[in-house]
């Protein structure tokens, strides 16, 4: 009883984080604080999985949570990190929405995601689905920077919340997704990841600049 | 809880966190001090430097510029006076509450407010640019902390349906799974960003400028000399303290007394100075490595810790 | 003590008369003198009902048509009668004063004692003709007042047309939802209305209750109905605007509460929503506006329009809290919002009293030309020290217990975990937290920018303390507001009487301990007394420590640090609009104010700047939004509607005949 409160407390502790993170990579103007954001919710998602693991005796969640480590706490925020070094300006000095009304939109948005995922959390009992509005609060805000971020570093890390907040709704829903399917979206996200990359590496090539608006004029 | 009666031994427990921060405070400024110093690779003065500052101020006369009124001549005192009541009834050392009231959270934030607009307010009887300069930069940076303050306290009362500081370290320490809960990890985040902005450290303001432009604190007291001048630096100092024993007793409350005995009470105080003096040295190691923000920058980070604090909020909501 | 009635009416419209028959020298004695009597009688009369908890009866079915007069004051009316009474002496004190330089004209004389008693007898109107005429009494002589200097200028006659469309429309939206109300039921008699509602079905309870909302919101000053109240407040004479900013608007309050708990009977948690969203916005804008303002009556307006908001959010929170079950929690959330009610009235009532004597005594209520006022005019700025203090929610006075009070009530709100309250309670929590930070702002700025420091006008040079009538007459209600903060347990009895008067018998578990406020049901226990007393202390302590360190030489006035320039002038100091700056930048979006810099070169060369003015305006958002279009339309409507009027006389009266015939054929 005991240790399961303690899990349930840790599991809690782990989702909040990844809510922090988001809400830190929105709150952040400057590229390396919205990465090292992105960092630690890796961090807290692997270690979603790993308590999970330990509490449900699972194995497989462990070797996702390692995974989940290695790509998301290390591979994807040093990609991320080289992308910054090409564009050592590139904070998000000019937002689209700006800062303070962003932070009121994230409010409004965790605020919708745990109002729509009531109904749900009311029907299923069980400590890790009460924490599945975390998640869904993330998809909601990385969604939000998409829209309201301009630099293309902004719209990965936007993509990657989506991702994290996703991962973490299966990973409460189904306590575990089984580990080929989180293999799957994690991989697919590493492709993308490095797909934009190297388009925003040729992005920045040919126009000398990461920022999104200069797409809009048509270069020969 | 019930409602204490003011016994001897409550009074003298809060007269002894008054006397511990009276002394304390100034050393914990000195040690900050040196941590940073050592950091940079300088020697720095030696951590009773802040004493020996307000001896040498005492000794000095007052001064009080042509125009200004009664108004600059007490607001040291009613500072001094808030940040010493402040003191004596928040339960630091012991939960045994001094006085049921006295430990309000709430109470506390509106306190301290006081002691703030008396600054600003001796800062514009000044009639000087500086002086208005500082006092409107205090007041909006007030403004936008206070809320962020007050709604990460009400995060961290939701959960045990109180805002009395006693209670919710209580709570805490019956049920130390409680201590990890996310509304708790977003309003520490909030308390800290608050705990700097209030206390006027690094990003928000840079307590070692002198430039009269570019500080916010400095520019408000730039007219206090002597005595004054030391009242102010005290009250600071004892601010300073008190914040970070709060942020130490909010969120890491272990080693608080229990019991009414002397040894508890003692034990007490060791931890609270350890953790204290440990919160100022990750603080001031912090500072080495962080830039002061542009003005118009503040009201942002301010802003996020609002954030954060009503994410505490509904987090409270989701969990409970 | 139904007699009382008798006497406040008698006395009030005796007055009236007298007033406008005297001569210029004795009008305003009368008119104060009949107000204070009126208000006297009426303050008996609510702490008698307070003190028994029975309500006071009389109906007659003489005086006015249908169905007569019927008055019938329960405690929470009397509660609103007492708060009335007791704004309305001071302000009548201080009205004596201030007629010594702004003469009274016939009719403000007249105008003053009717609209004290007409707002004296508004919580006791016990019928919806009773109501209506009262309600109709107020509304008319309040205008009247408001005009009371129209010569001064355009900008009067402006406030005032906004004031009369939207206090008159508001009139006759009440009335239309109060007559539907007592179509449903058998008579027009309060008690009756009550008992029929539960019949009513529910869509029409609910249209009544938008309705009547509405309505009485806009007499209370909530966004968005408030454009009305920053400009009459301001261009009103300064005893009327503490009037009606510390007394009429809580009839708007009261009206709501009448209407949806005692008439209504509570309802769905819908309702309460929308009393809440109403509120909180109002709370953030009028508190952003009041930090922005530069025009010191107008901050004044503003920060009612903020208060009511808290006010309303405890109201809607109360409800929301009922409809789900929390009977003890609604109750202590309503007792909170009714304590900040009390409280703001007090502290309102000595900050536009205080503003009035700034006017009097320098000619302008602009922050950015006063300054300097503390060592030339001590005791008023004392005074409006105080309701600033109060108002900022500072230890040890009366905003600091109420805005506690209203926290807690908030933290329990949090505990009934309806989708609608996790929705609410947070959005709730963040405006009161929001609006706090922001009024200290604008207090430290009105204080500070205008009492303190150099005067930047001549007119502020020259002050001398306001007449002596005046500075009792605010500083009676600045005591006032001592007691409530440094001994609130005065006044727990008559709010738990109003709150068991609206909440049907509900307790709402504030009690008071020795000094501790104490809630009931929840570990809450507050000594705002305690805290008080140690601030003294600690106070007295440190002072004379202080004193005591420095009492061997004394100390030397020396010149402030000025960067090395020798003179220290006016110019150099900060004023009201370079104080909000940083404030306004913040909240650019919501404040959008109007920028604009005029530089001025010497005329021997363009490169020497002679001088630089920086003006801002801010906009009041709302009147663009939603008032300016219906502004055109009507415009509109009106300029096509020209065409029946041709200017010929017998066209007008063949309308007559017209109408006529019509009425007939169709009532017969």
């Amino acid at each position: 009883m005991r240790s399961d409160s303690l899990s349930a407390a840790l599991l809690a502790l782990t989702s909040g984080l990844v809510l922090l993170g988001a809400a830190v990579a929105l709150w952040r103007r400057t590229a390396r604080g919205i990465v090292q954001a992105l960092r630690v919710q890796g961090f807290a998602l692997a270690g979603t999985a790993v308590i999970l693991g330990v509490q449900l005796h699972v194995a497989l969640l462990l070797v996702t949570g390692a995974l989940l480590i290695v790509v998301k706490a290390f591979f994807i925020p040093f990609l991320l990190r080289r992308l910054v070094r090409l564009d050592p300006t590139g904070g998000e000095s000019d937002p689209v929405v700006n800062v303070p009304a962003s932070l009121v939109a994230a409010v409004l948005l965790t605020l919708a995601a745990f109002v729509a995922t009531r109904p749900l959390v009311q029907v299923i009992h069980g400590v890790p689905i009460t924490l599945a509005p975390f998640g869904f609060a993330t998809v909601l805000i990385g969604f939000f920077v998409l829209v309201a971020r301009r630099r293309a570093v902004s719209q990965m890390v936007g993509l990657l919340l989506i991702d994290n907040g996703i991962g973490l709704v299966a990973l409460l829903l189904t306590t575990g997704v089984p580990l080929l399917v989180e293999l799957g979206g994690t991989l697919d996200v590493l492709l993308v990841v490095v797909v934009l990359r190297v388009l925003a590496t040729r992005m920045h090539a040919e126009l000398g600049d990461l920022d999104l608006d200069a797409l809009r004029e048509l270069h020969d | 809880m019930s409602v204490a009666v003011v016994s001897p031994w409550i009074i003298g427990s809060g007269l002894l966190q008054v006397g511990l921060f009276l002394l304390g405070a100034p050393l914990l400024v000195g040690l900050m001090r040196t941590v940073r110093c050592r950091m940079e690779g300088r020697v720095g003065p030696p951590i009773r430097q802040p004493w020996r500052e307000l001896r040498k101020l005492l000794l000095k006369s007052r001064s009080q510029p042509e125009h200004s009124t009664l108004v600059f001549a007490i607001a040291p005192v009613v500072l001094m006076a808030t940040t010493l009541v402040v003191v004596w009834l928040t339960p630091l050392l012991s939960v045994r509450v001094t006085l049921s009231g006295g430990s309000d959270l709430f109470a506390i934030v509106f306190l301290l407010l006081l002691g703030s607009v008396s600054l600003s307010l001796a800062a514009l009887d000044t009639g000087t640019a500086f002086g208005g300069m500082g006092s409107s930069r205090l007041m909006t940076i007030v403004a936008l902390a206070e809320p962020a303050l007050l709604v990460a306290i009400l995060a961290l009362a939701a959960t045990v349906h109180s805002s009395s500081l006693a209670t919710i370290m209580l709570a805490a320490l019956h049920h130390p799974i409680w201590l990890v809960t996310p509304q708790r990890l977003l309003s520490f985040s909030a308390f800290v960003v608050v705990v700097l902005a209030e206390s006027g450290r690094l990003p928000v303001d840079n307590p070692a400028t002198h430039l009269e432009l570019t500080m916010i604190h400095e520019a408000l007291i730039l007219e206090y000399s002597g005595p004054d001048l030391a009242l102010i630096k005290l009250a600071e100092s004892i601010r300073l303290t008190f914040l970070l024993a709060l942020l130490a007793n909010l969120f890491f409350p272990w080693g608080v007394s229990f019991s009414a005995s002397g040894i508890s009470l003692l034990i007490g105080t060791f931890v609270l100075l350890a953790k204290v003096a440990v919160l100022g040295v990750v603080i001031s190691a912090g500072e080495v490595a962080v830039a002061k923000l542009r003005l118009f920058r503040v009201p942002e980070l301010l802003a996020g810790a609002f954030m954060l604090s009503i994410l505490a909020v509904l987090s409270a909501l989701v969990i409970a | 003590m139904t007699i009382v009635f008798a006497a406040m009416a008698i006395s009030g419209t005796l007055g009236a008369f007298v007033a406008s028959a005297s001569t210029a020298r004795h009008r305003a004695l009368v008119s104060a003198f009949s107000s204070a009597a009126a208000s006297g009688a009426a303050l008996v009369l609510a702490l008698y009902v307070i003190r028994t908890r029975h309500a006071v009866h009389l109906a007659t079915t003489s005086v006015l048509p249908l169905g007569g007069v019927d008055l019938h004051l329960d405690p929470l009316g009397a509660l609103f009668v007492a708060v009335t009474a007791v704004v309305a002496i001071g302000v009548a004190i201080f009205s004596i004063g201030y007629a010594r330089q702004h003469e009274l004209t016939r009719t403000a004389a007249a105008a003053f004692p009717i609209f004290v008693t007409s707002m004296l007898f508004v919580p006791s109107a016990w019928n919806v003709t009773t109501f209506v005429f009262v309600w109709e009494m107020m509304a008319l002589s309040s205008l009247v007042l408001v005009l009371g200097e129209y010569r001064r200028g355009s900008s009067v006659r402006s406030a005032g047309l906004w004031y009369a469309v939207l206090t008159q429309g508001g009139a006759v939206v009440i009335v239309l939802g109060l007559a539907v109300l007592a179509q449903h039921s058998s008579g027009q008699d309060f008690t009756q209305i009550a008992q029929h509602t539960g019949l009513i079905a529910p869509w029409i309870r609910g249209v009544v209750f938008v309705l009547l909302f509405f309505a009485f919101a806009s007499k209370a000053g909530a966004v968005p109905l408030h454009v009305w109240l920053p400009k009459a407040h301001a261009e009103a004479p300064s005893s009327v605007s503490a009037l009606m900013s510390a007394a009429m608007v809580n009839l708007g309050i009261y009206g709501i509460l009448r209407s949806a708990n005692t008439l209504l009977g509570g309802g769905p948690t819908w309702w309460w929503t929308v009393v809440i969203v109403t509120g909180a916005v109002s709370a953030i804008y009028g508190s952003i506006h009041a930090a922005t303002s530069t025009d010191l009556k107008r901050l004044l307006a503003y920060s009612t329009t903020d208060n009511i908001g808290l006010i309303l959010i405890a109201v809607g929170t109360s409800g929301l809290l009922a409809s789900s079950g929390h009977r003890t929690f609604a109750a202590l959330a309503l007792f909170a919002g009714l304590f900040h009610l009390v409280n703001h009235s007090i502290f309102k009532g000595t900050l536009f009293l205080s503003a009035g004597s700034i006017q009097y005594t320098t000619g302008t209520r602009n922050l950015d030309q006063l300054g300097g006022l503390f060592s030339r005019m001590p005791i008023a700025s004392t005074i409006f020290a105080i309701g600033a203090v109060a108002i900022s929610a500072l230890p040890p006075l009366g905003g600091f217990v109420s805005e506690w009070l209203l926290l807690q009530s908030l933290l329990h709100g949090l505990s009934s975990s309806t989708t609608v309250s996790v929705i609410l309670m947070p959005l709730s929590v963040a405006a009161l937290a929001l609006t706090g930070g922001l009024t200290a702002a604008a207090f430290v700025k009105a204080f500070g920018v205008g009492f303190l420091g150099l005067p930047r006008s001549s007119g502020a040079a020259a002050v001398k303390e306001p007449p002596r009538m005046m500075n009792i007459g605010a500083g009676a209600l600045g005591v006032v507001c001592v007691v409530l903060g440094a001994a609130p347990m005065v006044v727990i009895g008559s709010l738990n009487g109003a709150v068991q008067a609206a909440q049907s018998g509900q307790l709402s578990g504030v009690t008071s301990r020795g000094v501790a406020l104490a809630i009931r049901g929840a570990h809450g226990a507050f000594e705002p007394t305690f805290i008080a007393l140690a601030l003294v202390a600690a106070l007295s302590m440190v002072g004379a420590l202080r004193w005591a360190l420095t009492r061997r030489v004394t100390p030397r006035r020396s010149p402030a640090w000025m960067c090395g320039r020798e003179v220290q002038n006016s110019r150099m100091t900060y004023t009201a609009t370079s104080f909000a700056e940083p404030l306004q930048r913040v909240f650019d979006d919501v404040v959008q104010p109007s920028r604009d810099i005029d530089v001025s070169h010497r005329s021997e060369s363009r490169y020497f700047v002679d001088s630089v003015v920086f003006g801002s305006q801010d906009k009041d958002v709302f009147e663009g939004l939603a008032f300016r279009p219906l502004i055109r339309l009507v415009r509109e409507t009106a300029r096509r509607s020209r065409v029946i009027q041709n200017g010929s006389i017998h066209r007008y009266l063949s309308y007559g005949l017209v109408a006529l015939v019509v009425i007939l054929l169709v009532a017969r």
